[in-house]
């Protein structure tokens, strides 16, 4: 380093320490707070601060008695706070710092189920507001769950907003346990302004008091990679790499697992990790499968199965072969190992199969006699129901869906074709998907931008 | 018309081209208005580059290589395209003597060793390639479990390549795909203890100890530990008793059930 490059750095030291001693009361919260590797017993708390200053967390049973203070080591504007000793299935009341900070910048968003909007309005001007969470229950245990999917969200418009909105209107007063991201999260780039613009400053309200869930897309990749575990997508996020929410340990952010109740969610790296059949993912991926005793298997990843939408499963060089490789190498494991239910984006459509088993070659292979396990039943409300036994068994079919338009549609002038014959339905509509996780019951329903139910299926297992 | 130019008319055709890559189709769009603005911007033909890189459109990224190395030779993150450009191609001379330069104008960024790693392993110059990949694990917080197993396979010797994932273990944790490697080089080394000790970590963290405990019973047999294989294997029995019904009755548990069973009693 050059002296100049220290004396540039002196400086900035400098700075930084008197803006510390006399505008800490100015400290403003930028980004977050946001939840992150939720565990029973344990919460990861996050934020950004403009400033630097510790990393402390204020928490307690009641909103008014934040009895314990958890204090990371130095002061930083990246704060990541580990919650340890919680209890399972309890709420949590939180604040960051020790002494009050500016609350973040308004933006406009609607309450999500698990915060209590009278109770937060409580909250003067200059203080970190306080929020609260849920600890997921105990793993194995069985309790009704909601799960919100957002495939491709990150366009930071109109449409991105009228899905969220949606959402919560849907869901209301009923709490969402947890939110998975697959990928492509913010558009362009998945740079740190495009993270802030497309996720921090979209959905506040439900990234601080509902743990959030990743899987990395291409356009995350674009300021990411997964070999060397960092940039924009892995500063963000803190996922469990040693097995610590419920999986078999996998040693990086780019793959990971986890429980919550009776569910055993598996996030794979369908676009920058090795894909190979003897990779450290695919190593991984059969070790975790065989490990899992929760009734419900759950996997996520960006790129699709199979698609006709804004992607085309059929051609090798779309997404140069990356949904070949999943379907080639990932599915027949995945279905061996007793998945029921697949959920990826990319292709921004919603597509959703059959109860499907051995597909694993172009469209034109797809033979509906032996592949499709059942097609459903119609239910008079109209949910098409599927039928599983509950002693997991391989090959016995699973729905794959394809939700990867929670930010935008594919062009109504020039449609897709949306003519994959793996699907009972294909939608080229932006909307979310809220997953309904109830003992043996396993409900998906999409939502469209409109607030309109347009697809529901059930798997129930007996 | 000389080499060069073609590939560069190349890649501005393949650049409008709409239908080639529709994923890619937006940032391509991007990079080329902004170079009808700044058409000496050696950058930006970088980064298009690079965009047709990462979809494996070669001819395209080479197109826009030249170019941004004709208009800024020094450019530091064009040795590293290049570099990984033509390892991508197989050509792996080149490949060295790109992320060389890479490696001079950026020698703190650990991407280009890894590079630069697999590109010397596949010219045989394994030592060389150990240095790098070295250089590379000092520099990054968190290497990925894909990065030791590579580092591995390099090793002639089972006993170097399970050294060399010792250090994984402390970085990362018990990691499952090298705990596994390490598993298979501790019984290819008939070094069944170790193998033991290795296995009954894993079961203590598993909640699925018969897996474990099979696996277990192997190793003692493969050790030529007859009575206590078998004896594993209904310990092994005995942890599918305890599983939840609806999880005993799964096929693959019936299986392993019946497996086990003809074990316990046939195992010399
Ligand atoms: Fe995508």
């Amino acid at each position: 380093m050059s002296p100049s490059h220290h004396l540039r750095r002196l400086v900035v030291l400098t700075l930084a320490l008197s803006a510390m001693s006399t505008l800490r009361a100015a400290t403003t919260i930028i980004r977050g707070p946001y939840l992150q590797s939720a565990t029973p017993t344990s919460m990861v708390v996050r934020w950004r601060t403009d400033n630097t200053e510790p990393s402390i967390v204020r928490y307690g049973l009641t909103r008014t008695a934040l009895t314990t203070t958890v204090k990371a080591e130095g002061i930083t504007t990246e704060h990541f706070v580990h919650l340890g000793n919680l209890k399972p299935n309890t709420r949590y009341y939180y604040t960051m710092g020790a002494e009050p900070v500016a609350r973040p910048a308004a933006v406009g968003t609607k309450k999500v189920g698990a915060a209590t909007p009278a109770a937060e309005a409580q909250d003067g001007p200059g203080r970190a507001p306080t929020s609260s969470f849920v600890t997921p229950p105990e793993s194995g245990s069985s309790q009704p769950t909601r799960v919100w999917v957002l495939g491709d969200p990150g366009t930071k418009g109109d449409t991105q907003r009228a899905v969220r909105d949606q959402y919560y209107k849907f869901t209301d007063k009923r709490a969402t346990d947890l939110w998975l991201l697959l990928g492509d999260n913010a558009y362009p780039d998945g740079t740190d302004t495009d993270y802030q613009k497309a996720i921090f400053e979209i959905y506040p309200e439900t990234l601080r008091t509902v743990p959030v869930w990743s899987c990395l897309g291409n356009h995350d990749g674009k300021s990411a990679n997964s070999i060397t575990q960092s940039g924009v997508y892995y500063n963000a996020f803190t996922f469990p790499t040693r097995g610590e929410a419920g999986g078999v340990a996998s040693g990086t952010e780019a793959y990971y697992s986890f429980d919550y109740a009776n569910t055993h969610f598996i996030s794979l790296d369908s676009h920058d990790s090795d894909r190979s059949l003897d990779g450290a993912m695919m190593t991984w991926l059969k070790a975790d499968l065989a490990a899992t005793k929760r009734d419900w298997i759950v996997a996520f990843f960006h790129h699709p199965t199979y698609t006709k939408g804004t992607h085309d499963s059929d051609k090798d060089s779309d997404s140069a072969g990356r949904m070949t490789d999943m379907r080639q190498n990932f599915l027949p494991v995945l279905e061996a190992g007793g998945v029921d239910l697949i959920l990826t984006g990319h292709s921004h459509v919603y597509e959703r199969s059959f109860l499907l088993d051995g597909h694993y070659g172009k469209s034109t292979t797809f033979n509906a006699a032996t592949m499709v396990k059942q097609k459903g039943e119609v239910r008079a409300d109209g949910v098409v129901v599927y039928r599983k036994p509950r002693a997991r068994t391989a090959h016995f079919g699973d729905i794959n869906v394809v939700t990867g338009s929670a930010g935008h549609a594919g062009s109504k002038t020039k449609p897709p074709a949306l003519n994959h014959p793996a699907f009972y339905i294909s939608l080229n509509e932006a909307g979310s998907s809220v997953l309904d996780i109830d003992g043996l019951n396993l409900t998906l329903t999409f939502l469209n931008d409109q607030g309109e139910k347009r697809d529901r299926f059930t798997i129930i297992k007996e | 018309m000389s080499r060069r130019a073609t590939l560069f008319v190349l890649a501005l055709l393949s650049a409008t081209t709409s239908c080639a890559h529709p994923e890619i189709q937006d940032a391509l769009d991007r990079l080329t208005t902004a170079l009808a603005a700044t058409p000496n911007d050696a950058s930006l033909y970088a980064e298009r580059g690079e965009l047709y890189a990462q979809h494996e459109d070669w001819l395209s990224a080479e197109a826009n290589y030249l170019r941004a190395a004709e208009l800024a030779p020094g450019l530091p993150r064009l040795a590293r395209a290049r570099g990984s450009l033509a390892l991508a191609r197989g050509q792996v001379s080149a490949a060295c003597r790109f992320l060389g330069q890479a490696i001079a104008l950026a020698p703190s960024d650990p991407t280009v060793f890894i590079l630069r790693a697999r590109a010397l392993a596949r010219l045989g110059l394994t030592p060389d390639a150990l240095a790098d990949y070295t250089q590379a694990f000092s520099l990054l917080a968190a290497p990925s479990p894909e990065l030791y197993l590579e580092r591995a396979a390099l090793f002639a010797s089972p006993a170097d390549a399970l050294r060399s994932l010792a250090d994984a273990f402390v970085r990362l944790g018990p990691v499952m795909s090298l705990q596994l490697r390490a598993l298979d080089l501790e019984i290819s080394l008939s070094r069944f203890d170790d193998a033991l000790t290795r296995v009954d970590l894993l079961t203590s963290a598993s909640e699925r100890r018969e897996l474990w405990l099979k696996r277990r019973g192997d190793i003692l047999v493969l050790a030529g530990r007859q009575a206590e294989a078998r004896a594993t294997y209904v310990a092994a029995q005995t942890a599918i008793a305890a599983l939840p019904a609806w999880l005993a009755a799964s096929p693959d548990t019936v299986r392993l059930s019946t497996e086990l069973t003809r074990l316990a009693t046939t195992s010399p």
